[in-house]
C-alpha cells in the first residue's frame, strides 16, 4: 500500500512539475516564435506579393476575430495608389497542409500574386509550387469571383504535370481565401482606416 | 473515397515509414534476422499503431487543442502510448493468451519504436480529420509490416552467403534495406 | 575519481559511440544527416536533452519507485525534448523547420531511454553528466561525419553552419543524388560501419 502511494505521488509531482515549466518556457518564447514564423515564412512571400508597397505590410498587420475564423491581415498600399491585402490560407495535399499567401487589390477586388509559404512535398515534385512561378502566376489579376478550381474540376487553372495534388491542395487554399474575402471584407475595409 | 485511397497507397508506399521517412529502423534492425520474429514484430505494430494514431488523434483534438496547451503534446502522446502498450499487454495476457504469446516480448519494445510516436505526429502536423488519421496510421502500420517482412525474408538468403568480414551483420543489413529503399523510390511521382 | 570521470566521458567518443558500437536511436542518424549542419544540430539538441535528464533522472534516482520508473524517465525526458524544441523554435527556427518531426522524436530515441536506464540510475549526478556529455558528443561527431559525406557525395558541398558552404566541387563534378535520398541514408551508414569494423580489428 505504502508502495502504491509514494508510486502515485512521485508521478503526480513530477507530471505537475513538468507541466508547470514546460507552460514558463511557453511564455517565455511565445512572442520570440512568433517573430520567426513571421520572419521566414511569411515576409518573404508577401514581400513577393507587394514588391513596391510603399507602406510596411509586416509592421502594419492586424488580426480580425469572428466567430469562428481569426485572421492575421497584412495591409499593403500599391505604388499606383490603391489598397491592397495579404493573408494566409490553408489548403491539403498529400504530403501535408499547403499554406498559400493571398494578396488581394480591395480597389478591384483582383488577385495581385500568390505566393505558396509552407509545404512538406516530395522535393522536386510538389515543391514547383514555390519555386516555379508560372503556376501561381495564374493566379494574378484573377477576380475574386472566379472558380479557383483547376481545370478538370470546371475551373481555370491548369495543373503542374506530375503533381496534381499539389496543384490541388494550392487551388483549395485559393477557394478558401476567396470565401473568407467576401465574408470579411466590410470589416476589413472597416479596420483599414 | 477516393482520397482516402490516394493516401492509404501513398502512405504504404510512396512515404513509406520505414524506407522513405526513416522512422522504426531500431526494429527494422533488430528483428529481421528471422522470418518468425519480423512477423511477430509487424503484427505488434499494426495492433499498437491503430489504437495509438486513433487515441492520440482524439487526445489532441479534445484535450490539448481545446485547453490550448498544445506544447504539452509530446509529453502527453509518449504517455499515453506507453500506458496503451502496458494496456494492451495486460489485457492480451489475461484475454487472449495465444496472441500474447505471439505478440509478447515485442510489444514493451513498441513504446521506444518510432514509428508509432512518428505516425501520431504526423497525423497531427498534417491537420488530417478522425477518418483520415485512422487510415493513415492503419496504411502507415501496413507500410511498415510490408517492408519488414519483406526486408527479413531477403536477409535470411544473405545470411547464406559469404559476406566479407568487416560487412557482416547490421552493416551489410543497412546496405541490403538502402537497395530496397532505392526500389520503394520508384513509387515517387505515382500520385 | 578524475580518472574515471574522463573515462565516462571519452567512452563515448569511441568505445561505445553511437550509432556505430551502440547500434541504437538509427532513425535521426538516417534521417537529418542531409547535410553536415543538420546533423550537427540534431546531434546537440539530443546532447542537451542526454545531459539534462541524466542529471535529474540521476539526483531522483532514490526516489523514483523502480515499478514506474520508465514512465518518470519518459516523463523527464519528454519535458527536456519539448524544451529543446520551443527553443530552437524561437532562436535557430531554419535549422527547426529542417529537422522537423525528429526534434520530438528525441523522446523515443533509445540512446536517451539506455543511458537513463543503463548509466543514470545508478550513478552520481558528475558521472552521469560526463556520460550524457561523453555519449552525446560521440552522436553529434556520427552525425556530422555521416552527414559530410552524404553531403559531399550527394550534393558536391559541405555545409558546417548558416547555409552557406565552406567547400564546394568544381562545375565537372556530378553528385550522386540518390546519396541525399533515403537510400543514400541506409547504404552509407552501412559502408561507414564497414570501415569503423576494419579498423577496430586492427
Amino acid at each position: 500500500m505504502r508502495e502504491m502511494i509514494s508510486m502515485v505521488v512521485v508521478l503526480t509531482v513530477l507530471t505537475a512539475v513538468s507541466g508547470g515549466l514546460l507552460a514558463v518556457v511557453k511564455s517565455g518564447t511565445e512572442v520570440q516564435i512568433e517573430n520567426q514564423v513571421l520572419k521566414f515564412q511569411k515576409a518573404p512571400a508577401i514581400q513577393d506579393i507587394f514588391p513596391e508597397a510603399t507602406n510596411d505590410p509586416l509592421a502594419e498587420r492586424f488580426t480580425i476575430k469572428t466567430d469562428d475564423i481569426e485572421l492575421q491581415i497584412f495591409p499593403g498600399k500599391l505604388s499606383d495608389g490603391s489598397k491592397a491585402i495579404a493573408f494566409e490560407t490553408k489548403g491539403g495535399a498529400y504530403g501535408g497542409p499547403i499554406g498559400l499567401m493571398v494578396g488581394i487589390n480591395l480597389d478591384t477586388d483582383e488577385i495581385v500574386d500568390v505566393r505558396v509559404t509552407t509545404h512538406a512535398e516530395t522535393p522536386g515534385i510538389g515543391s514547383r509550387a514555390k519555386e516555379d512561378l508560372s503556376f501561381v502566376s495564374q493566379f494574378s489579376g484573377l477576380k475574386m469571383d472566379t472558380n479557383f478550381a483547376l481545370k478538370n474540376g470546371g475551373g481555370v487553372i491548369d495543373a503542374m504535370s506530375g503533381a496534381t495534388i499539389t496543384s490541388k491542395g494550392v487551388s483549395v487554399a485559393a477557394a478558401q481565401a476567396k470565401e473568407i474575402y467576401q465574408k470579411l471584407k466590410p470589416e476589413i475595409v472597416k479596420q483599414m482606416k | 473515397m477516393g482520397d482516402l485511397f490516394v493516401l492509404a497507397i501513398s502512405c504504404i508506399f510512396i512515404n513509406n515509414i520505414l524506407l522513405a521517412q526513416f522512422l522504426g529502423c531500431c526494429p527494422f534492425l533488430g528483428t529481421s534476422k528471422k522470418m518468425e520474429t519480423a512477423v511477430g514484430m509487424a503484427m505488434a505494430v499494426v495492433f499498437v499503431l491503430v489504437m495509438a494514431g486513433t487515441l492520440t488523434w482524439m487526445v489532441d483534438t479534445y484535450l490539448l487543442k481545446a485547453l490550448d496547451v498544445e506544447y504539452l503534446r509530446t509529453v502527453s502522446f509518449i504517455l499515453v502510448i506507453a500506458s496503451l502498450v502496458q494496456f494492451v499487454e495486460m489485457f492480451l495476457k489475461k484475454s487472449i493468451p495465444g496472441l500474447y504469446a505471439g505478440l509478447g516480448i515485442f510489444l514493451p519494445l513498441i513504446t521506444t519504436n518510432c514509428a508509432v510516436m512518428g505516425v501520431c505526429l504526423i497525423n497531427i502536423n498534417e491537420e488530417y480529420t478522425f477518418v483520415q488519421a485512422v487510415v493513415s496510421a492503419t496504411a502507415y502500420a501496413i507500410g511498415f509490416g510490408l517492408a519488414l517482412v519483406l526486408f527479413a525474408s531477403i536477409r535470411e538468403r544473405v545470411n547464406l552467403a559469404r559476406v566479407p568480414k568487416p560487412l557482416q551483420d547490421t552493416s551489410i543489413g543497412l546496405v541490403t534495406a538502402g537497395i530496397i529503399a532505392l526500389t520503394f523510390m520508384s513509387f515517387k511521382g505515382m500520385v | 575519481m578524475a580518472q574515471s570521470l574522463a573515462k565516462e566521458f571519452t567512452k563515448g567518443l569511441w568505445a561505445e559511440i553511437p550509432p556505430f558500437r551502440l547500434v541504437l536511436g538509427l532513425c535521426p542518424v538516417l534521417a537529418v544527416t542531409k547535410s553536415v549542419e543538420n546533423g550537427i544540430g540534431m546531434g546537440v539538441a539530443t546532447t542537451f536533452v542526454l545531459v539534462f535528464s541524466n542529471l535529474l533522472i540521476s539526483l531522483l534516482r532514490n526516489v523514483i519507485p523502480s515499478k514506474v520508473r520508465i514512465a518518470c524517465f519518459i516523463v523527464i525526458i519528454a519535458t527536456f525534448v519539448t524544451i529543446v524544441e520551443l527553443m530552437m523554435q524561437a532562436y535557430t527556427y531554419e535549422l527547426f523547420l529542417k529537422l522537423g518531426i525528429f526534434i520530438p522524436l528525441i523522446v523515443v530515441n533509445c540512446i536517451v531511454l539506455g543511458r537513463a536506464e543503463a548509466f543514470a540510475s545508478k550513478n552520481s549526478p558528475v558521472m552521469s553528466i560526463a556520460d550524457g556529455l561523453g555519449i552525446g558528443m560521440g552522436f553529434t561527431l556520427s552525425l556530422a561525419s555521416l552527414g559530410a559525406v552524404r553531403e559531399f557525395l550527394g550534393n558536391g558541398t559541405i555545409t558546417v553552419w548558416g547555409g552557406v558552404p565552406i567547400f564546394e566541387m568544381g562545375g565537372n563534378f556530378l553528385p550522386f543524388k540518390f546519396m541525399i535520398e533515403a537510400p543514400g541514408a541506409f547504404v552509407g551508414l552501412g559502408l561507414m560501419l564497414c570501415l569503423m569494423n576494419l579498423i577496430g580489428k586492427k
